[in-house]
């Protein structure tokens, strides 16, 4: 039926290949719309595949196989067709072509326009790799692929240092997380003898015991909060600001930051037989907080964005980690929406500012870019949780969730209120000091609303920060019923039952979200004295906020320079100064061949040697002692 | 013995020791010819290749001959014997050699291929490049088919100090002179640790034929086999220095460095394959009931080799000695494989297989950019390569790939493959450190292909890559992209590959 589902990966794929070779060639800007085409196209054919889940209820969907490639291992090149796939596939192409488009606008006139779409298409394929593969080394594949893409975009503009050294925090983080990831692949082969969805998640039950799914579920656990950045792992994304603004908003807000959480929404059954679901709710709720936090103070408008989407994958892990897998998906669709129409906003302003990112020197925008400051507006009442907009119903669906779980889903579900609280705080407040006011820009910027191109992709997605809501409220579950057939083999948790319960939730958490954005409101419409007033009212604990509790220095000082500095040691003292000693001395001997003799018998051999005869004595002890020699 | 047996010739199979024949023949007619008729440097290159192209042949038809074996009845069995234990036992046809003889012959032509720039430039010597390069072959191949210590140490003299000659070849150059005296003192060290082992082995067991010593051991039970486990200690060590596995790696990076480009690929991947041949037949056919107490200690040589080769590596400038470190690295991921005695046979050789393809691809990229004939390589001549060089940028981003072990390459399916043997074998521990130094070593192999196609090239033209290094590039990055989509019939062979 949907053999042809291939087609989501191979037409950005091709866009990619194509571009690579002849980007150069077609220039701009057809580089750039064949490269939207692409990501179009895709979409096109995940919608008309994704059909047959919405007209034939409880279609489970298929496995379409492409490629036998390891059968044995049941790693093979094979499609996951369901309904979880299907959603995760319309999000990434259909934010992806949007974000393409206003790519085209946004990166006009930079010298290597090519091969930035060149690399966002090749983004999109991995991504897409990632959410449909059919087995763990698919979606392995997909997983390395991305978190390439995201190093090369990242570092786009790797002529700024800034830039270079963001890309390469980013890429070393994520590492640290692929590493949980691949043990937990290991563990997950080893015990199932297949790395095949169709293999192993039905088998979960009588294969793994509890403490063996608890230690998956926690490997798996490191390396969605490398991909989705959680404490501790968090610190790459901030940072990963410095690429281009349609690339944090594609790769670092809607789709890769939310591998994480489609991994354990995937894994559901492995989470659902041990106990790391909870560890990942109390991680995400912990991350919500700290984050959202730290976002009230920051004054660079992508750096809040940045900041507000750690807390935002936050609230996904809370909601997967506790068996809300439809709620936790539900908001990774609405956060997708209205988190990718805050960046390319910010773009937006970024680019009529010419390249100001600092919020301070903005100010009085509204009037000069009435589009931008409108659609961001939506985007900023739906992050906030403002009834009836999308943010409002998938995040009170998690709090829902979380409050039904009770005991430590209580505490979980307070956090997730002050985090609300906090959120609407700070999105009103960025959107206050960039859109009213008096105009504080420096000299001889003049802002401008940007091109159609551009204006476009914000417009269709603040209808769906608006509208996307409508797909899963109490009173109409589309989303819940669609997705069902994807979570048949676990219990899937929900808000308590009842209309009147919901409507009780729902005024508390509207209640705190409109607390916060009325107080920023307050403060941040009036003259900036007034700010700095409230500002200061905070004392110390707002330049914690605004320096980020100063983590980047702790990890400096605790991990990076004793790291590198092993290593150093390691090349420098233990491997060069035993052994290259040695071989600069025979290189003198070489050239001054009648010294040799004299430098082979000062002692330099016996540099070299040590190691070596360490090493064989250590060998030949151990090997003697542990097989009983003596 | 009587006067008439001495006459009448031993009847063995001489189609055991084809490929070494023709090898060791090959070489002694290039070396004649040259001095004769002083041929054209492109004939020698072609004779060469035919050479290692008809070895090929007779291994292809000995893999024939072992298919035949494994099937024999046993009323076969006295002509079983005879054909697969030839000389006095002290050469053995089985699926193990022969692997061993298609990865070495491989090997050897690729790195021809790929260094060919070199042996032009040797001028007059080019036939002696030539004629060490198959000798070193004719004596690595040995190592994989003796069941003899005495032939296994022979192979390894014949195959290094071939090798310690080659790696001095461009006499005139006092880096690669270098590296040549290095690596001869060191390995020499290396050697007389070696047959020491063998010695005290033979003192041991009573004897130096692996299957007789399995059959000692096998029969009697040692109360204080201490002088046993000091000669098993000698020879892994021995080995270890061969594989460049730590902490005997040290001649490796000073000598990929320092030998001349065109030959580092080669010498790399022929001493990797000799001694990982040799060591899994030593350990697998006279010591599995030991596997128990080498087992840990394999174990630690891999998991120290596996941290030092890919943490050194991140700070090298020098792009050979970025390849160096991280052969050792792979140096340990092999042996990852090793500890999971007879049953990991099969992933040591595929890793062994595509590992060594993708070193000789690599450091034949290295060779075409910085020289055939030099020393060193900065990564200042890399960057900036894809508009230089856009064909050797491309392979190159392969060949690294697949050393990384990103999935779809060949170097996935390896990994992959000796992770799970030594999980199966309960060597967690073992992988969880793999993983993590395949995970920090994925960081050097991108800054490599960052540094290509992300940064501004220098002012450096690459001159255009001959026919033969562009046909073995292609062929090693083909190579590693196919066995990645298509590991099946690869697999499948080399599960074969275990010693008798």
């Amino acid at each position: 039926m949907t053999d042809f589902v291939w087609l989501v990966i191979a037409f950005p794929l091709a866009g990619a290949v194509l571009l690579h070779f002849l980007g150069r060639r077609l220039g701009e800007p057809l580089a750039g719309i064949i490269g939207t085409l692409a990501a179009a196209a895709a979409f096109v054919v995940a919608f008309v595949a994704a059909l047959p889940f919405i007209v034939e209820e409880g279609n489970h969907g298929e496995t379409v196989m492409l490629w036998e490639w390891m059968p044995a291992i049941g790693a093979n090149l094979e499609i996951t067709w369901d309904p979880l796939a299907a959603v995760m596939a319309l999000i990434v192409t259909g934010v992806g072509s949007l974000i393409h488009l206003f790519s085209v606008g946004y990166m006009h006139g930079d010298e290597r326009f090519a091969r930035f779409f060149t690399y966002l298409n090749l983004f999109l394929a991995s991504m897409l790799t990632l959410v449909l593969g059919g087995n763990f080394a698919m979606v392995f594949l997909g997983w390395e692929l991305v978190g390439l893409c995201s190093y090369l975009l990242i570092s786009f503009w790797y002529t700024k240092p800034s830039a270079a050294a963001a890309g390469k925090k980013a890429f070393v983080v994520n590492r640290i997380g692929d590493f949980g990831f691949m043990v937990g692949l290991m563990l997950v082969f080893t015990n199932f003898g297949t790395l095949a969805f169709d293999g192993i998640f039905e088998r979960v039950p009588e294969i793994l015991d509890g403490s063996t799914a608890t230690a998956i579920g926690l490997l798996f656990l490191v390396g969605a909060a490398g991909k989705s950045a959680q404490i501790p792992l968090y610190v790459w994304l901030p940072d990963a600001m410095e690429g281009p603004t349609p690339v944090s908003a594609l790769i670092h807000a809607a789709t890769m930051v939310t591998a994480g959480v489609y991994l354990v929404a995937r894994s559901a059954t492995i989470f659902a037989a041990g106990d790391a679901g909870i560890v990942v709710a109390v991680v995400g709720a912990l991350t919500a907080l700290w984050a959202a936090s730290i976002a009230i103070a920051q004054s660079d408008i992508k750096r809040v964005l940045a900041y507000s989407t750690v807390s935002q994958l936050g609230y996904m892990f809370i909601a997967v980690g506790l068996g809300g897998y439809i709620a936790g998906i539900f908001h990774l669709m609405t956060h997708a929406f209205f988190k990718a129409l805050l960046f390319l906003g910010s773009g937006s302003v970024i680019h009529g500012m010419h390249e100001e990112q600092d919020m301070n020197k903005m100010g009085g925008l509204l009037e000069k870019m009435p589009v931008t400051g409108v659609t961001m507006g939506i985007a900023t009442l739906a992050i906030a949780g403002i009834p009836p907009l999308a943010g409002f119903w998938s995040k009170d669906e998690i709090l829902g969730v979380a409050f039904e779980y009770g005991g430590v889903g209580i505490v979980l579900w307070v956090i997730g209120l002050v985090t609300a609280l906090i959120t609407a705080f700070y999105m009103t407040r960025q959107w206050f000091m960039v859109f009213t006011g008096e105009p504080r820009w420096e000299e001889g910027v003049d802002p401008h609303e940007s091109p159609r191109s551009m204006t476009v992709p914000l417009i269709v997605l603040a209808v769906l920060s608006v509208g996307a809501g409508f797909l899963n409220t109490p009173f109409r579950l589309t989303l819940e019923h669609f997705l069902e057939p994807s979570f048949e083999l676990v219990k899937v948790a929900h808000p308590p039952e009842g209309l009147g319960m919901f409507a009780l939730l729902a005024a508390i958490s509207v209640g705190a979200g409109i607390a916060g954005a009325a107080m920023a409101g307050f403060v941040y419409s009036r003259p900036r004295e007034i700010w700095e007033r409230f500002q200061g009212g905070f004392g110390g604990l707002w330049e914690a906020w605004q320096a980020a509790y100063r983590v980047d220095d702790l990890y400096g000082a605790t991990i990076v320079t004793p790291g590198r500095k092993l290593s150093e040691r390691m090349a420098f003292d233990f491997d060069a100064g035993g052994i290259d000693g040695f071989v600069n001395g025979v290189g003198r001997a070489v050239r001054s061949a009648g010294a040799r003799t004299r430098v082979l018998q000062t002692g330099l051999v016996r540099n070299y040697g040590v190691g070596f005869v360490a090493g064989l004595l250590a060998v030949v002890i151990w090997l003697v002692i542990a097989g009983g020699g003596v | 013995m009587t006067f008439a047996q001495v006459l009448t010739p031993p009847s063995v199979g001489w189609i055991a020791i084809a490929p070494e024949i023709v090898l060791g023949v090959g070489a002694a007619l290039i070396l004649l010819f040259d001095v004769q008729y002083k041929p054209k440097r492109t004939h020698l290159g072609l004779a060469t290749a035919a050479i290692v192209a008809t070895a090929f042949a007779f291994a292809i038809v000995q893999y024939d001959r072992v298919q035949t074996l494994s099937q024999a009845t046993a009323d076969q069995a006295a002509d079983f014997v005879a054909t697969a234990f030839p000389f006095d036992a002290m050469i053995v046809l089985d699926a193990n050699a022969v692997f061993g003889r298609f990865a070495m012959l491989l090997v050897t032509g690729l790195g021809l291929a790929a260094g060919w720039r070199l042996f032009e430039r040797l001028g007059a010597r080019a036939a002696e490049g030539l004629a060490l390069m198959l000798l070193s072959a004719t004596g690595f191949m040995f190592m994989a088919s003796s069941t003899h210590l005495m032939m296994v140490f022979l192979g390894l003299e014949v195959g290094s100090i071939a090798l310690y000659v080659l790696a001095g070849i461009t006499r005139e150059r006092t880096e690669s002179d270098e590296a040549a005296i290095k690596y001869f003192l060191l390995g020499s060290v290396a050697s007389a640790v070696f047959i020491y082992g063998v010695a005290l082995t033979y003192a041991g067991s009573g004897s130096m034929n692996l299957l007789e010593i399995q059959g000692v051991l096998a029969r009697n039970i040692f109360t204080r086999p201490a002088v046993l486990l000091i000669g098993i200690a000698l020879m892994v060590v021995g080995m270890g220095f061969k594989v460049s596995a730590a902490p005997f790696h040290s001649w490796a990076p000073d000598v990929y460095q320092g030998a001349p480009g065109g030959i580092v690929g080669y010498m790399a991947a022929a001493a990797k394959i000799g001694g990982f041949a040799a060591l899994i037949r030593i350990l697998f056919t006279a010591f599995p009931d030991f596997i128990s107490t080498w087992g840990p200690l394999v174990a630690g040589i891999a998991a120290l080799s596996m941290l030092l080769g890919s943490t050194v590596a991140l700070v090298q400038d020098d792009i050979r000695r970025m390849l160096g470190y991280s052969g050792v690295a792979h140096a340990g991921f092999i042996l990852t494989g090793v500890v999971a005695g007879g049953a990991g046979t099969g992933e040591v050789w595929f890793y062994l297989g595509v590992y060594t393809v993708q070193l000789v691809g690599a450091f034949g990229v290295v060779a075409a950019v910085t020289g055939a004939a030099t020393s060193g390589a900065g990564i200042d001549a890399f960057r900036g390569l894809s508009k230089r060089a856009p064909f050797l940028a491309a392979t190159f981003t392969v060949l690294l790939l697949g050393m990384a072990g990103l999935p779809l390459t060949s170097g996935f399916v390896a990994k992959f493959g000796v992770f799970t043997e030594a999980w199966q074998a309960g060597y967690e521990w073992l992988v969880i450190v793999a993983v993590l130094a395949s995970v920090i070593a994925f960081f050097f192999y991108l800054r490599v292909i960052v540094a290509m196609y992300m940064e501004e090239p220098v002012d450096e033209a690459v001159a255009p890559p001959g026919i033969s290094v562009r046909a073995s590039l292609a062929l090693a990055s083909l190579i590693t992209i196919v066995i990645g989509i298509v590991p099946g019939p690869l697999l499948s062979l080399a599960g074969e590959a275990s010693p008798l």
